[in-house]
């Protein structure tokens, strides 16, 4: 590429990078800076503080709850919408008769909107109305009714159930097209071999599909962190803030005390745990390119 | 030459005319299906026929996203000439300078503090400065009972009035899938209004005259001791429970007693209920004293058009005006009064309630207290030791100053 190719690709990528730099690079950057000020909206000449934001929300009761229920909630949605999304797409892999139908029914969750989901999870965790109290009891699990969202010890499991209805079908669809890639000949071998259908999937089929699936664990990953709506609409980060993930907390932070220093704190934070996830999805994606271009 | 003339004089006086015309936004939320926007236009068209050189472009926010788009707005110096503050915004946003100090206008005007619910008029008030004349309000809480539940069960209406009383009529309603009392305690100002409503209603306060945390003096802690006790009589979920979940029960004929303002009254009379209230419920020998909740109108000191801002005030809380622009009970009292003879059951004992009710603390910083507030009340109806958490949310408190 000669001085002057190189000059027209960076004129032509300007636009996108100027755009990308205000739109997002300086706004995080604004965090960070704001974080070090004490501001809100009832003192909004900022003063200096150096680390005392920091400190102060360190040592608040809420940041370890907010640290743990975000792993909690991260961990407990990546690892079942994934296990979820793969047995699902397996399922739909076996050429089922009304496959179409089937793949269509299975995404309707993740084409509902967040709100529309939370909402209507609500109601069928509502104790005395709603839906899922009314199977339980029907079936004989349980005998009273049983408040999912309004028990500390239920609250974070019952909406990580929802986020994972809403969003196996996203995990399952970039499964099912990995699923079709793999080696029919490769299969058939192995079945020849006299391997069960247990050994092909161990043998065959995740060896096949790792780098998919290492890539839509990471991206799930961070998808999940910076989830707000179904947690905001379902318990407002209750009860006794159970359910405070770093988004909900942000939010209540900045806009529902109008403390910013403190939100911006929590958003510096956030944004340091989130580069790490795309470090890594950049790690992956990097390593899978190399092999790609080796073989 | 006559033409030139002619031309530059009827420039000038277009141009003086276009000049003098002034443009007021105003910005105000909806909490309700009342049509009330229709109403409220045809309020603004008469103040515009009575100014014609003023027009006046009402926007209407739904009210989840109202306070998001006040402060966005505020933030990005985009504030409207006109909003309604909701009475715990006011000394936040009077602290900040985002409002007009509005104390001189209104002694000009004739506004006084008779001329209203008098904790309505408080809630506007900040370091002695009046920064919102008083738009809306209503109380918190009435109780509405469910008279065929009540009579079922031999239940007299008028003891639901005394904390001794509540809680045995409470006890005698509930079970076989039927439930007592209407308590709530998500993370929500509805929590707040009503646990408030019965700390005022036992002499107790949130902050004393001082600003320092009361929540941990034994009236309060009575109080919240007693609304524990009460719990094990209101419906499963009680901590991720709101007013709406409460009002879906009472409706279906589930729940004997629910906790709600004023504004409650429409539903009702839609419905099969058959239903009464009473004014809160208080201590022994107390009245009970209900928490105000409402809205001010306000003046942003980015406007550049005061003059007119303040004139649209006045229209807009005027006696004849003030019952057709509100969807709760007009502040001004004259209004009000009319309002709810022609609107609401039992006007005379809603204009007791909201005579002597009480504002939520008037603090720059009241959204923290309230944080502290919800959280003090889920550790409550989470059985815990009420004296112990109330004397940690009182250190919460205090440290905010």
């Amino acid at each position: 590429m000669t001085a002057k190719d190189r000059w027209l690709v960076w004129a032509f990528l300007a636009p996108a990078l100027i755009l990308m730099g205000v739109m997002l690079y300086y706004p995080m950057v604004g965090t960070v800076i704001e974080s070090f000020y004490d501001t809100s909206f009832i003192s909004p000449e900022p003063e200096f503080v150096g680390w005392a934001v920091y400190e102060k929300v360190w040592n608040s009761r809420q940041f370890p709850e907010v640290v743990w229920n975000s792993i909690y909630w991260t961990v407990g949605v990546v690892l079942l919408q994934n296990v979820l999304g793969f047995f699902v797409a397996m399922l739909l892999n076996q050429g089922l008769p009304a496959q179409g139908l089937l793949r269509a029914l299975v995404l309707l969750p993740f084409v509902l909107p967040g709100v529309v989901t939370a909402i209507l999870w609500r109601f069928m965790y509502d104790p005395q109305l709603g839906l899922v109290n009314s199977i339980m009891i029907r079936l004989g699990l349980f005998e009273d009714n049983a408040a999912w969202l309004a028990d500390a010890d239920t609250a974070m499991a019952a909406v990580i159930f929802v986020a994972v209805w809403k969003g196996f079908p996203f995990s399952m669809l970039i499964y099912l097209a990995a699923l079709q890639n793999v080696d029919k000949s490769q299969l058939e071998a192995a079945t020849i071999d006299g391997a069960g259908p247990w050994r092909r999937l161990i043998d065959v089929t995740l060896p096949s599909i790792k780098e998919v699936v290492v890539v839509n664990i990471v991206l799930t990953l961070i998808l999940t962190f910076n989830y707000f709506d179904i947690v905001w609409v379902m318990t407002r980060g209750g009860p006794q803030n159970a359910t405070h993930i770093f988004p909900t907390r942000i939010f209540e932070t900045g806009f529902g005390q109008f403390r910013f220093g403190e939100a911006a704190v929590y958003g510096v934070f956030s944004i340091l745990i989130l580069a790490v996830l795309v470090a890594l999805y950049v790690i992956v994606q990097t390593g899978a390119s190399k092999r790609r271009r080796t073989s | 030459m006559k033409t030139i003339f002619t031309t530059t004089a009827l420039v000038a006086a277009f141009g003086t005319a276009a000049a003098a015309q002034t443009t007021l936004q105003f910005w105000d939320n909806q909490q309700t299906e009342s049509g009330l926007s229709q109403f409220q236009q045809e309020a603004v068209d008469r103040f515009m026929a009575e100014n014609p050189d003023i027009t006046v472009e009402v926007t209407t926010i739904p009210y989840p996203e109202y306070q998001q788009r006040l402060l966005t707005a505020v933030q990005g110096g985009n504030a409207p000439d006109i909003a309604t503050l909701d009475q715990i915004w006011v000394a936040a946003f009077a602290q900040a300078g985002a409002v007009a100090d509005l104390t001189d206008f209104a002694a000009s005007a004739g506004l006084t503090r008779d001329g209203f619910f008098g904790g309505a008029w408080d809630s506007a008030v900040f370091d002695g400065r009046l920064y919102g004349i008083p738009f809306n309000v209503d109380v918190w809480q009435f109780s509405f009972y469910n008279q065929d539940l009540l009579d079922a069960a031999g239940v007299e209406a008028e003891s639901l009035t005394t904390f001794e009383g509540l809680r045995a009529a409470a006890e005698a309603m509930t079970g076989d899938g039927q439930f007592g009392v209407g308590l709530f305690g998500h993370r929500g100002e509805d929590t707040v209004v009503v646990v408030n409503s019965f700390i005022f209603s036992n002499g107790g306060e949130v902050l004393d005259a001082s600003g320092a945390c009361a929540l941990d003096e034994p009236p309060a802690v009575e109080a919240m001791e007693y609304l524990q006790d009460l719990a094990q009589f209101a419906p499963e979920g009680i901590l991720n429970a709101n007013s709406g979940t409460m009002r879906e029960l009472f409706l279906n004929g589930s729940l004997a007693i629910e906790f709600w303002p004023a504004l409650e009254q429409p539903t009702l009379q839609a419905s099969d209920i058959n239903w009464g209230f009473v004014n809160g419920t208080a201590g022994s020998g107390g009245t009970a004293i209900g928490t105000f909740g409402g809205w001010n109108l306000a003046v942003f000191e980015s406007s550049e058009n005061k003059e007119a801002a303040q004139k649209f005030i006045e229209f807009m809380v005027r006696e004849d005006v003030n019952g057709d622009v509100v969807d709760l009970i007009p502040a001004n009292t004259a209004a009000a009064e009319a309002f709810l003879a022609e609107n609401r059951e039992g006007p005379a004992e809603i204009m007791a309630h909201l005579g002597n009710a009480k504002p939520r603390p008037l603090s720059a910083r009241y959204l923290e207290v309230a944080e502290i507030q919800m959280t003090l009340f889920q550790d409550v109806f989470s059985g815990a030791n009420v004296a112990e958490a109330a004397t940690a949310a009182c250190a919460d408190i205090d440290a905010l100053n």
